[in-house]
């Protein structure tokens, strides 16, 4: 064997035990409850059963209700995060306006927060506008984070369209807006597809917002929900496996067909330049 | 997934005006955003800062007004065990968390760095872990570390390691290790990633050059590589350490801090406070330390790049 094919063969193998975890719960999603109790555990189900999904995931109208949540919230904070985002990250990357530096260290600063910091006192102020257990609080909650990681990934695009292309833009008579909307955004498409899809993931699983704003049964997204059921199903393993696939699922298809996007978006906006 | 870092733009020079000046009406292109983050993330911080010296319980948050208490809260409680506990907890977490990623990321690295077929799409996959939802990630975790039927205790035994069965979320001990390497399967691809790319920058003179005075693999791994891949090495742990000492969902969702509170880290413990004992105040202490950490590496952080760009 040559060099390269031990590689493969090696690198083959740590890909597949890395992601035995995912494997693990598919596997055990389509188990029958008994199956679930095997000494040793069966590394395929035989015979593959959706018994748990029809009884966790349909039969369930609380996961239904937190799986619409949570793409309410998620489609919801991917718009406005859109709506807010993608002009600053321009402003930012092109425009000759101030403050460009503190708002680029304010908008990096504010990633390191961690969330449970905003949650608490978030609780509090929203409950004194009406906002806990609110779509807009949920959403506006998980914009308060994704916002600045949108403008953080957005804003090299915008550097990569030339100041020129821009300037000759405004001197045939485009307003700034103008320049933004006919010359700087279709070409920066790519960067608006990666920041939508991280900012919806983003939300997707988003937790502790949920946990914290949403205090009623009626808004809690799908993450609320498993947490609050993890100890209703006790040993009902393949359930909870059914459920945890269904939340999953969205995410793997996304990745699978815009993975170029999301990971393109990972690794730029961690190290180029 | 929480937050991408974005190492090189920040200190890009500001472009100034070259003919005349920009437009007025350019301000409100940044304007939406700052005002967003100012009213949600800004305004809630700094009313947070201010609760931690009132004497805020349920009553005050329903009715607004609170008294005025100085440092009170903060001296009950740095007088309290629990606080300090959750303190320490949350380095031991944390540092744990930073050495098992930054280990288990640079070995992906070095191993997926090098050419092969496949190689792109087995590193994308690898990301798979970590853009998967929290909940999905700990609920799976919990069920492979299952004492009695979980995956992990079934190879365990199948190899003679273990007899019987092994509570690793029962006992506080095993409880923390299983929290963090829960935490480092995920960050691990993100840090691989970062890795690579910090790896192809190395150059090759470099290893020839090692070659010729005789240097072996481990040598050059020692000699060569871990220096040049020093601040890369460097970004990297500082942004798990944040993301790591921030974490409340995977610890929450596989422990709820427990058991008898051993991976009760700081966020749970402000969480606990607030939402469960309704002591609003101690809850803002608890987060205002929390703020603290991540500002000092923050200002490390910054200091680095700097130091990077100069070089």
């Amino acid at each position: 064997m040559t060099r390269e094919r031990i590689r493969l063969v090696v690198a083959v193998a740590v890909t597949a035990v890395y992601l035995l975890p995912v494997y693990w719960m598919l596997n055990t999603s389509f188990k029958q409850q008994a199956d679930v109790f095997a000494r040793p555990p069966a590394l395929v189900p035989v015979p593959p059963t959706l018994s748990a999904y029809q009884s966790a995931v349909f039969d369930d109208p609380d996961i239904g209700r937190g799986l619409l949540n949570t793409f309410v919230i998620a489609t919801g904070t991917t718009l406005l995060t859109l709506v807010v985002a993608v002009p600053a990250a321009f402003a930012l990357a092109r425009l000759r306006i101030r403050w460009v530096t503190p708002a680029l260290l304010l908008f990096l600063a504010v990633q390191m927060i961690p969330a449970v910091n905003l949650a608490l006192p978030m609780f509090v102020l929203f409950g004194r506008v009406g906002l806990v257990n609110t779509y807009a609080g949920l959403i506006i909650a998980n914009c308060s984070l994704s916002i600045p990681l949108a403008i953080t990934i957005m804003r090299p695009y915008f550097l990569s369209v030339p100041g020129e292309v821009l300037e000759a833009a405004r001197v045939d008579g485009c307003t700034t807006f103008g320049a933004f909307v006919r010359v700087a955004l279709p070409v920066s498409i790519p960067g608006v597809i990666t920041m939508a899809v991280v900012s919806f993931l983003g939300a997707w699983g988003e937790f502790v917002f949920g946990l914290a704003l949403a205090t009623g049964d009626e808004l809690q997204p799908v993450s609320v929900v498993i947490a609050k059921l993890t100890n209703a199903f006790g040993t009902r393993w393949n359930e909870l496996m059914a459920v945890s696939a269904v939340v999953a699922v969205p995410v793997i298809v996304l990745f699978v067909l815009l993975q170029r996007y999301i990971v393109a978006g990972l690794t730029d906006g961690a190290t180029k330049g | 997934m929480t937050a991408v870092l974005d190492r090189t733009r920040t200190p890009a020079p500001a472009h100034r005006p070259r003919r005349r000046a920009g437009n007025r009406t350019d301000q409100l292109f940044l304007l939406p955003a700052v005002a967003f983050v100012a009213v949600t993330v800004v305004y809630p911080l700094i009313y947070s800062v201010v609760q931690a010296f009132q004497d805020v319980g349920l009553r005050e948050v329903i009715r607004g007004g609170a008294d005025w208490v100085g440092f009170a809260n903060f001296a009950d409680q740095f007088g309290r065990a629990e606080f300090w506990q959750a303190l320490w907890l949350s380095l031991v977490y944390t540092v744990g968390t930073v050495v098992l990623t930054y280990a288990g990321g640079l070995a992906l690295a070095l191993l997926f760095v090098r050419r092969f077929a496949g190689r792109n799409v087995m590193r994308a996959l690898l990301m798979l872990a970590w853009i998967l939802p929290t909940v999905v990630g700990a609920n799976v975790w919990r069920w492979l570390l299952d004492g009695s039927y979980g995956l992990l205790n079934a190879v365990l035994r199948g190899l003679g390691l273990i007899d019987g069965d092994l509570f690793w979320l029962g006992q506080p001990g095993p409880a923390m290790v299983s929290v963090i390497a829960a935490t480092a399967w995920s960050f691990a691809p993100f840090a691989m990633i970062l890795l690579v790319a910090g790896l192809q920058g190395v150059p090759t003179m470099l290893y020839e050059a090692a070659r010729i005075d005789g240097a072996g693999a481990w040598q050059q791994f020692r000699h060569v590589t871990l220096p040049a891949l020093r601040p890369v090495s460097v970004t990297v742990m500082l942004l798990i350490f944040i993301f790591a000492f921030k974490t409340f969902d995977t610890i929450y969702l596989m422990t709820r801090g427990g058991p008898g509170g051993a991976t009760l880290t700081l966020p749970l413990y402000a969480f606990q406070e607030a939402f469960e004992f309704r002591r609003y105040d101690t809850a803002a202490v608890a987060t205002t330390v929390m703020l603290l950490v991540p500002l000092v590496l923050s200002i490390f952080y910054f200091r680095s790049l700097r130091r990077e760009e100069t070089a």
